[in-house]
């Protein structure tokens, strides 16, 4: 590795350190707080929904897939790629038992909406 | 999972090992991985083999050049830098390579994938915390930046996989080392190779700083002092110092060519040139060695002024600055008249002796105006080091010249008025004698070679005028005393002072007070009474401080509005200055038997003192107090003794036997000097004969036990004291009467002055009464035994 790879490299191992779950990318969410529950939006462009699988573990909202290219052509040559492609995963804690609540989930535009209804007894 | 089974395109590492689970960027210049990257990014996954090789030297790598252990990994950014490929990638699980599908355009393989190590236990744990310790130990080597980095590695313990390959990353292990820690199947194994890797790298850092820091020891000094002087010179810059090298010794050497320097000197002078040019600016050498010149450039060695010396003139400026002073002013003039006659003739070194503020400096500076030279003065009070006078030798750190030098160079000529000041006042320390080199300094037989520690070349002083100055002889050294005509001047009289005052004192203050003409009015009365009642001096400092305070009042009063004009008249001064401070010596009129005034000389002028007796009848001794000194106590007790062996000529031989009391008041100043005796032996006769000694007589002399008057001191000021003090009578010893010449004339004709050549003329004069018995009883003894008694034969003359 010369200077500037290693200089990059660390920078990297930095930005890896905030990314919790290693050998993946990490899609962006925004949580919002509704009346009477959560609505979670997963930055997920270019995912095909069955490439998703969310999972609800406790208070935990766990989700994970795979995007694939799916501009793939011949002749197309790569020539700057910023986009994350393969296994992404996602966890977001939220402050309430999901077992408890309905969650639904949908895709809008390359967003997954997740809504989460606390159902009271 | 179908994509592991089918083969992925492979990139081949050079000396670097990509560990799952972390990010690594890379360069790809080689042309088979940039088709394997450019294969992957034409996969819907973008998903890599990354192998290391063996040998780095290899171009296009077979299975056998590829370690089996590999990384899958993604290609995360791909970025064209023309012929370059920047690329990251991102390491995903461990595989071991199977065989190679194809080597071109690029290498594919076939993987069979790894599990992640997943063991737990005591060991790991313990293993786990070990590295940990090594990796902190490690980045204390480190830059601040990457040290930073690995200890929030070390410290984040969210998933331990990942910690150990960032910390092997990290670290950037050879090739070998990182594929065992990528081959190792448990975390056991994994941990145990990283911390031996980790405690191999720690030794290797530790023995490189051993090494650097013994490489740099012998260089640092130098590197320090190099800096320093850059700053140095940084510094001087920042000032407007700067003086190049070269530049300034081109001036240097400039001005030593333009000084006119005796050939002796100029050799050397050439000598210490060259030097300097070889002694690097930074060396203390080099500042040494060019004050040196600076120095002897600076120094007059042949320049002078010429002495134009023109008596009426210099009568002229003498008079101008002083008044009185005129014997003085005369044996000036006397030496100055040598000197216009015979130029060659060598400087007179002259000694002004007096109390202080007579003005002995003042009279230096004027002599220097009247002749046309340049004053310089140097006080020698205190000095107690030779070195100062003669200076340091020059191979010691801060080195001066003497002072001597000094002057001659702020002079700017060889032959200045040189006022040495306070030489009475030299002391002696360890470091030598200073007076010793005022020996060489002084003697015309000497000085015109003398020698200065620092210059180390002889100066001539034999063309500088010296006067010294001192308040009194006794401390002087003898024979320093010895090279110097002796110039007394006494304390001023008070027609003298109040002249001062009016011509020079009272002008000089108004004009430093602001004060305009006519504003303040000091009428002669006065001034006299300022002279006498506020003051007491022989000089004229006090007198001028009371002025500067009165002129003070007046400017007060005129500035603040309350008075256009001030009169200081008699009635005025007490309001001004506050009461009066001294009573002339208060003269007693009534003297009981056993007190006699004697007059005294002091540094700051004459004065009249008592001597008082009284007999102690149950005792037969003589007590003496006073503060009297040695000498004086053995003239009380020359005088007791001549009076008790003529206690039968004096028609006292019942009380004599007696003892004795003799006080002379003021009783907290020490009193020193033969010249009470006479005053002692009138005030003892008049206590054995109980007769009251005259009020208005002072009487001054020593006594022999036989009975001589024998001459004293200081006349001039004891009869000045006598007339300010209202004694209209003063005996004198005979032999002092030429002294008499120098007294003012109002002041002579003012007193009866009668000269005495044995004690019984002052009992003559003091004790009528004594003396008339005294006749009658020697002439008793002449009618009984034909002996002669003292007295009545002595010449006792009086002058009027």
């Amino acid at each position: 590795m010369d200077f500037v790879e290693r200089t990059l490299f660390r920078a990297l191992i930095a930005s890896a350190l905030d990314a919790r779950e290693p050998g993946c990318w990490r899609p962006a969410v925004d949580v919002y707080r509704e009346v009477d529950g959560w609505l979670c939006k997963f930055d997920l462009a270019g995912v095909r929904g069955e490439d998703v699988d969310v999972q609800a573990i406790g208070r935990r909202l766990r989700v994970t897939g795979v995007r694939r290219d799916r501009t793939l052509q011949a002749g197309r040559e790569p020539y700057s790629m910023e986009i994350s492609y393969h296994t992404f995963e996602r966890s977001v804690e939220l402050p309430c038992d999901l077992q408890d609540c309905r969650v639904e989930c949908s895709f809008d535009a390359g967003m997954l909406l997740v809504t989460i209804q606390e159902t009271r007894p | 999972m179908s994509e592991l089974a089918s083969p992925l395109p492979v990139i081949a590492l050079r000396r670097a090992v990509l560990f799952p689970r972390t990010l690594m960027p890379l360069s790809v210049g080689r042309t088979t991985s940039a088709h394997a990257v450019e294969a992957a990014t034409a996969t819907e996954h973008k998903t890599v083999i990354v192998a290391a090789q063996r040998d780095a030297e290899v171009e296009e790598p077979g299975l056998a050049d590829l370690f089996p252990f590999a990384t899958r990994a993604v290609v995360k950014r791909v970025e064209r830098r023309g012929e370059l490929l920047q690329i990251v990638l991102q390491g995903i699980d461990r595989v071991r390579l199977v065989e190679l599908t194809q080597t071109a355009p690029h290498p594919v393989a076939r993987v069979q994938p790894l599990p992640d190590p997943a063991d737990t236990g005591a060991e790991v744990e313990a293993l786990h915390r070990a590295v940990l310790d090594r990796a902190r130990q490690i980045a204390g080597f480190w830059a601040p930046s990457t040290q930073a980095l690995m200890l929030q590695v070390a410290g984040d313990a969210h998933d331990p996989l990942q910690q150990a390959y960032l910390i092997a990353g990290l670290v950037e292990l050879p090739t070998d080392r990182a594929m065992a820690l990528l081959a190792a199947n448990t975390r056991a194994e994994l941990l145990r190779l990283l911390h031996d890797a980790l405690a191999h790298e720690l030794e290797v850092l530790r023995l490189r700083e051993q090494i650097a820091s013994k490489a740099e020891t012998g260089l640092s000094e130098e590197q320090r002092r190099y800096l320093l002087r850059q700053q140095l010179q940084v510094i001087r810059e920042e000032l407007g110092e700067t003086e190049s090298g070269a530049g300034g010794l081109d001036e240097l050497r400039e001005r030593v060519a333009k000084a006119e320097l005796p050939p002796s000197v100029r050799s050397e002078v050439d000598r210490e040139l060259e030097r300097l040019q070889r002694v690097p600016m930074a060396s203390p050498e080099h500042s040494l060695a060019r004050s040196w010149l600076e120095l002897v450039a600076a120094l007059p060695w042949n320049k002078a002024s010429s002495d134009a010396i023109d008596l009426t003139r210099a009568r002229q400026v003498l008079d101008e600055d002083h008044s009185g002073l005129d014997e003085v002013k005369t044996r000036i003039l006397e030496y100055l008249s040598v000197m216009k006659l015979n130029p060659a003739a060598r400087a007179p070194i002259l000694c002004f002796v007096g109390p202080p503020g007579v003005g002995k400096t003042s009279l230096g500076k004027s002599i220097a105006r009247a002749i046309g030279r340049t004053f310089e003065r140097l006080s020698l009070g205190g000095l107690h080091d030779e070195a100062e006078l003669r200076g340091h030798r020059r191979t010691y750190i801060g080195a001066m010249p003497g002072r001597i030098v000094q002057a001659i160079r702020r002079a700017g000529v060889n032959n200045p008025l040189l006022m040495l000041d306070e030489v009475d006042k030299l002391g002696v320390g360890v470091h030598g004698d200073p007076s010793a080199a005022l020996l060489e300094v002084l003697d015309p037989a000497q000085n015109s070679e003398f020698h200065d520690n620092y210059l180390d070349l002889p100066f001539d002083l034999s063309r500088v005028f010296f006067i010294t100055t001192a308040n009194t002889l006794d401390t002087v050294p003898r024979p320093l005393l010895d090279r110097m005509e002796v110039i007394r001047l006494s304390g001023y009289t008070d027609d003298e002072k109040l002249a001062i005052a009016k011509d020079h004192l009272l002008p000089r203050q108004l004009r430093e007070s602001g004060l305009r003409d006519g504003q303040l009015e000091v009428p002669e009365v006065s001034l006299r009474l300022i002279a006498r009642r506020y003051t007491r001096e022989a000089g004229v400092r006090q007198l001028e401080r009371v002025l500067a305070s009165l002129c003070r009042k007046a400017a007060s009063r005129v500035a603040s509005g309350s008075a256009d004009r001030v009169t200081a008249g008699e009635a005025e001064l007490r309001e001004l200055l506050g009461p009066e401070r001294f009573f002339d010596e208060d003269l007693r009129q009534e003297l009981p038997p056993g007190v006699a005034p004697g007059l005294a000389w002091t540094e700051t002028g004459g004065t009249v003192l008592y001597v008082e007796t009284v007999l102690l009848p149950d005792s037969t001794e003589l007590l003496l107090t006073g503060q009297l000194g040695e000498v004086m106590r053995e003239s009380a007790r020359a005088a007791l003794s001549w009076l008790r062996a003529h206690a039968v000529e004096l028609g006292l031989e019942t009380v004599v036997k007696k003892g004795v009391h003799v006080h002379v008041p003021a009783g907290a100043t020490p009193k020193d000097g033969p010249s009470a005796g006479v005053a002692m032996a009138t005030a003892l006769a008049s206590l054995f004969a109980g007769i009251p000694v005259r009020g208005d007589v002072a009487m001054t002399g020593e006594i022999t036990l036989s009975g001589l008057v024998l001459p004293v001191g200081g006349i001039r000021e004891k009869l000045l004291a006598a007339h300010r003090a209202g004694v209209r009578t003063v005996v004198l010893p005979s032999r002092n009467r030429q002294d008499v010449a120098e007294v003012p004339d109002n002041v002579r004709s003012g007193l009866q002055l009668v000269f005495a050549a044995h004690v019984a003329d002052v009992f003559a004069t003091a004790l009528p009464e004594l003396a008339r018995r005294m006749r009658a009883a020697a002439g008793a003894v002449a009618r009984g035994a034909g002996s002669q008694g003292p007295g009545h034969e002595a010449a006792a003359g009086m002058e009027s």
